[in-house]
């Protein structure tokens, strides 16, 4: 662009100084201020028509004039905020924009001010010069909040992160540092990256934030301007074109979309930066220091080093998309956006001193306007200010940890670790507080330091049953404890050589006095404990698995794989998680998992323990009854499953259950169909001892795809209840090899059939519904019980579906046949006897029938036991449902009761049988399978005739 | 006059009232192992250590008794709640806000027998003195205000004390006045003391009286 913009003078200056410029909100006014000259002035542009280039500002601007020496940097609060400016003369001011009145001091430096920045929501005021230090202020009660100290240099420029999570600066050596507001810590410096203007003061180096917060923007080191990462810091890409000399400031458009910026060699750039590309330029007489775009519409105002300034109006040609064009922010932080941008660039050299009113000190009270104010909000306000910003800090910073947790979880388990020894059920140490040592479902642990020891005490939740346990002073520091009925273990981790490595058993109820006893280790650590029946195990550094009996004994030394991750104890069972090797490239972990049973002194258990991937191992224990258990830090529960040889089999996860984002769920234990756990509310993961924390309840919900049957809630509790009966009849088996007794197990496992069979009915249904007649057929043969199958032809007859009617009824007849099979001790008498019932109308539906009539009419003495005696269990099972497992587990029992009901029964089936056979027999006729009727029809009656006649 | 001489309408005392209020659910911590209770009002339970469940009130303070369990405040007695409900009281005055309908009952039973279960006891207990307060003497006031025309009074969210302490009077009070405007009782009256026809014609007359 040959057009050279016309400018306008508002600054007087010899020398070249740096100069700034901030668009108000609205674009109604700017305010411009000058390193060599002590005035902010605010120009009303509301007055003429503003837009037109070099004639911005009409009538006279609002002159302020408090500062003693030259403004070197402006910066405007959120929407009608104040408006801020640091000066040479080590004072930051406030103003009232755009009446300009005078407010207040904020803030004192020792040395002269270069930067200053508000952020988003206008609660906190940055400020920064050659000071060592960069001053965070509140301006609700101008307070000094945080002072963050790590540059080397003098500060040159600061940007608030629009999401409000961090601070960004620069100083003028070129070294970039990001802070992290709610904590100060310096997060990324980023060393030389932009250009060392140190010797050089006339040239400031600025940076600033994408209005998005995505990106930082920082001129780079080859006439270029780099984009950084927001949360790594890592160099996204830069912006490289005609600019002969390096960039000295800079400016976003409000969308974000577009970015000015000025070099040294005088010119003005608009870049494109979505396609990295310029689009535009202007030339000027001298080098523009100060960019800033206006709010609401296509223009930017410029100044340069010699105080003139000026609008350029459109920019961005007219054929593009619109600089404020989709701005997501709200119109004060758009505007604030842009003004952070103006301050950065503000600095500047001095001129002359010589103002008024600094005699007007902080503490004094009467200048009035803001210290009205500001008493009057001081009380209540402050309070409510603080605790806005603090909440938002954390409430971005809990959305940017549960990002990281989804989503990139590489960048931040990139660097995992082998993980340390843990005790399941501890809380980490809190300065003061009482910590968990131990929390299981029978009690807990605690311990509190106080004064170089702490206090343990040992409480049982059940205090009905669990004995209660005096507390106790610990000199050693125990900071591992397990607990169970009979007693507890302490342990402590060596603390230099005074301090060794103790291992310390209570049993809680013993007859001898003095039962009590300890180990103690040289060079040798404790890891981690458990505690079964009758015996204690500790895991040490020297990788040695020792076994104490429960009086203090050493039973068993052994070593192990490798470092201890883990140990949990229940019963005679230990099981111990090592890890197996480094971890792979990708981070994830090897671990190994090893079950002994320390009675019999056997390995039950050995293999992988399996994780999700990127996570690690946070707790590790036995249910009541027995089953061994693992969670993950992505909330993932495994269950240690005998099916498949021997499987961990995933059964809950957090993410399923997870009712809100601010939940955390910290695990207690578990049992055949629950989980129990006590909810913590973001950030804490843990839980606290005082209040007393709650357990909640939380159901087994398997990983399950979801499928196109829509009822995942039946489907899981298939998958549940499958698991469940599977185990228990692995129980029942285990136990009927010892000869035990098996009939609570017998009830429990009936229960869960049928429980089972509601599940697949519904199930059924639901496959019906949506078509899915196979997978229907194959669930109905899963069923357990002959009534539920008959449940489920119901179903299928009410959902019309004929074919699968037919089918479930051949299913129905072969389980009739295998049972028949099964019972073979079982008299032919018996069977005939009872073969009477109702049961005929399904076994007459199904076309398998088609040969047994013939058959039966060829070899009515072989074959008739077959089919008859098949009903006749089947009464059986209507009259007394318990009868049906009852006969596949103890047949030998059953048998007996079978005939006793066999006889009772006998006749008065007999009588309804004469009945009802005829009239469901007419009933049928019209059925598909009528021609079939025929015989069987003749059949049924003659039968029970033949039956009772050889029964009675 | 009429209405007095019912004795009909009875009154509870604030011990029933209370022992209506002891049906109400509440959730304790029990911190023993207890297999459910099968009882004629429900199955509670089982209990377990540490693991809340909901059960009656009458319950949870025969429970609590015996040092049995703790109860968990109900949400509406924390303190911040309260404050809100307080000053949404002392805001509208003739606006009952919602609390649960036993409040004072239940607020009562917890105080007494669960205080230390409750936090910041001595807050919530000023607190619900002082709602108590504010909403029986809109009661009053409201009372003051029932004039001769009216027939029905709709107060919503009343709790069972107040509604207990104001019912017979509300009730002979407003049948009262019914029966003193309907031309019946007018018409009874008249004829029962003198029979001059003015008075009939006076009685229609009213009966013709838009409402």
């Amino acid at each position: 662009m040959g057009r050279l913009l016309k400018l306008r003078e508002a600054h007087k200056t010899d020398a070249p100084a740096t100069c700034s410029v901030v668009w108000a909100h609205d674009g109604s006014h700017l305010a411009t201020s000058c390193a060599s000259d002590t005035e902010v002035l605010i120009h009303d542009l509301s007055a003429p028509p503003p837009g037109r280039s070099g004639s911005a500002a009409g009538s006279s601007p609002v002159v302020l004039r408090h500062h003693k020496e030259g403004v070197t940097a402006i910066s405007l609060g959120p929407t009608a905020g104040p408006l801020a400016s640091g000066s040479f003369d080590h004072s930051v001011k406030l103003y009232s924009f755009p009446g300009g009145t005078f407010q207040g001091n904020v803030t004192r430096f020792t040395l002269p001010i270069k930067s200053l920045a508000f952020n988003k929501s206008g609660s906190l005021l940055a400020a920064a010069g050659d000071d060592d230090g960069i001053k965070l202020i509140s301006t609700i009660d101008l307070t000094i909040s945080r002072v963050l100290k790590g540059h080397r240099g003098p500060v040159t420029g600061l940007s608030f992160d629009p999401k409000h999570d961090y601070l960004a600066s620069i100083d003028s050596f070129g070294t970039v540092i990001y802070w992290e507001l709610s904590t100060g810590k310096q997060l990324h410096t980023l060393k030389s990256i932009a250009p060392n203007y140190n010797s050089d003061s006339s040239v400031l180096n600025t940076l600033s934030w994408r209005p998005d917060g995505e990106m930082l923007a920082v001129p780079g080191l080859r006439n270029d301007v780099v984009m950084y990462d927001r949360d790594t810091g890592e160099k996204l890409f830069n912006l490289r074109g005609d600019h002969e000399k390096s960039v000295c400031s800079f400016c976003w458009s409000p969308n974000g979309k577009y970015l000015a910026t000025s070099g040294l060699d005088k010119q003005v750039l608009i870049w494109d930066v979505d396609l990295k590309q310029d689009i535009e330029r202007q030339k000027f007489e001298e080098r523009v220091c100060g960019l800033s775009w206006k709010p609401v519409g296509n223009a930017l105002a410029v100044i340069d080093v010699m105080g003139r300034f000026g609008i350029w109006d459109n920019p961005v040609p007219a054929s593009m998309k619109s600089p404020t064009e989709g701005v997501v922010f709200n119109e004060p932080n758009v505007l604030f956006e842009d003004e952070d941008e103006d301050e950065v660039l503000g600095k500047g050299i001095s001129c002359y001193s010589g103002s008024l009113d600094d005699t007007i000190e902080k503490g004094s009270g009467d200048f009035s306007p803001i210290s009205r104010k500001r008493v009057k909000k001081r009380g209540p306000l402050f309070d409510e200010g603080e605790e806005e910003v603090l909440q938002e800090i954390d409430s971005r910073k809990r959305r940017r940890e549960s990002e990281n947790k989804r989503g990139d979880g590489e960048i931040r388990e990139r660097g995992a670790r082998m993980q340390d020894a843990f005790q399941a059920g501890s809380t980490p140490p809190q300065e003061g507080k009482r910590r968990f040592l131990c929390y299981t479902l029978l009690g807990c642990v605690t311990s509190l330091e106080n004064d170089g020891f702490s206090h343990v005490e040992v409480d049982f939740h059940d205090t009905g049953r669990g004995p209660r346990v005096p507390s106790m002073t610990d000199y050693f520091g125990f900071t591992m404890a397990a607990l169970n009925e009979s007693g507890c273990v302490l342990a402590n981790p060596c603390k230099g050589e005074k301090n060794m490595s103790t291992l310390m058993y209570r049993p809680f109820g013993s007859w001898a006095n003095n039962s009590e006893w300890s180990m103690r280790f040289e060079s040798e650590e404790v890891k981690v404990v458990a505690l079964g029946k009758n015996w204690v195990a500790a895991v040490t550094s020297l990788n040695f698995l020792r076994i104490f009996t429960e009086s203090g004994l050493q039973m068993h030394i052994l070593s192990v794989n490798g470092p201890v991750v883990a140990a949990a104890g229940s019963g005679d069972l230990l099981a111990v998680v090592t890890h197996a090797s480094d971890c792979l490239s990708s981070g994830e972990q090897i671990l190994e998992i090893k079950v002994f049973n320390i009675n019999e002194a056997t390995q039950t258990i050995s293999g992988r323990l399996p994780l999700t991937p990127y996570s690690h191992l946070t707790w590790l224990g036995f249910s009541e009854d027995g089953r061994l258990g693992s969670f993950d830090s992505k909330g993932n529960l495994r269950v240690y499953s005998d099916q498949f040889g021997g499987s961990w089999l995933p059964v809950f996860s957090v993410e399923k259950a997870r009712k809100s984002e601010d939940e955390n769920y910290w695990i207690v234990g578990f049992n055949a169909t629950k989980l129990f756990c006590i909810v913590c509310k973001s950030p804490e993961s843990y839980p606290s001892v005082m209040p007393k924390p709650v357990l909640t309840i939380l159901e087994f919900s398997s990983p399950l795809a979801s499928s196109d049957l829509g009822a995942d809630e039946v489907e899981n509790e298939f998958m549940m209840t499958n698991l469940q009966l599977s185990e228990i009849r692995k129980k029942i088996k285990d136990m009927e090899a010892f000869g035990l007794d098996v009939t609570t197990l017998d009830d429990e496992a009936f229960s869960l059939e049928v429980k089972l069979d509601r599940c697949i009915l519904k199930l059924i249904a639901s496959c019906c519904h949506s078509d899915r007649l196979v997978r229907a057929t194959e669930l109905a043969r899963l069923l357990n019980t002959q009534k539920s199958l008959k449940g489920a032809i119901t179903i299928v007859t009410a959902s019309k579906l004929p074919i699968l009617q037919e089918k479930f009824s051949c299913i129905l007849e072969e389980r009739m046949l295998d049972d028949s099979k099964t019972p073979e001790p079982i008299p032919i008498v018996r069977s005939n006897r009872k073969a009477s019932n109702t049961i005929q109308p399904p076994v007459r539906l199904s076309p398998m029938m088609e040969r047994t009539p013939d058959l039966n009419n060829r070899t009515p003495n072989t074959i008739k036991p077959q089919i008859k005696s098949s009903p006749a269990s089947e009464t059986l099972k209507l009259v007394k449902p318990h009868s049906s497992i009852r006969e596949n587990l103890a047949q030998g029992e059953e048998v007996s009761k079978d005939r006793e009901l066999g006889k009772l029964e006998k006749l008065a089936t007999f009588v309804k049988v004469k009945g009802n056979v005829t009239s469901e027999v007419a009933g049928k006729e019209g059925s598909s399978s009528a021609t079939e009727n025929a015989k069987p029809e003749l059949k049924i009656p003659i039968n029970p005739f033949a039956k009772v006649k050889k029964v009675t | 006059m009429a209405g007095q001489s019912d004795h009909s309408l009875s009154i509870f005392s604030a011990a029933e009232v209370e022992f209506i209020a002891e049906d109400e659910m509440i959730e304790i911590v029990p911190n023993i192992r207890m297999d459910a209770l099968n009882l004629l009002c429900g199955d509670f339970g089982p209990f377990l250590p540490q693991i809340p469940c909901k059960v009656p009130l009458w319950l949870a303070v025969a429970l609590k008794k015996r040092g049995k369990c703790s109860i968990r405040t109900p949400d509406w007695m924390s303190v911040e709640k309260l404050t809100q409900v307080l000053e949404a009281e002392r805001e509208s005055p003739r606006e009952f806000q919602p609390l649960p309908f036993h409040y004072v009952e239940i607020s009562r039973l917890l105080l007494d027998h669960a205080h230390d279960d409750i936090p910041e006891v001595y807050m919530v207990r000023s607190l619900i003195e002082d709602i108590r307060n504010v909403r029986f003497h809109k009661v009053e006031s409201g009372l003051e205000t029932i004039s001769g025309r009216t027939y029905a009074v709709k107060l919503k969210n009343l709790s069972a004390m107040e509604v207990n302490l104001v019912r017979p009077f509300m009730v002979r009070v407003l049948q009262a006045f019914d029966k003193h405007d309907s031309p019946e009782t007018v018409q009874q009256a008249d004829t029962s003391a003198s029979k001059r026809p003015q008075v009939v014609d006076r009685g229609l007359r009213r009966d013709l009286r838009p409402r």
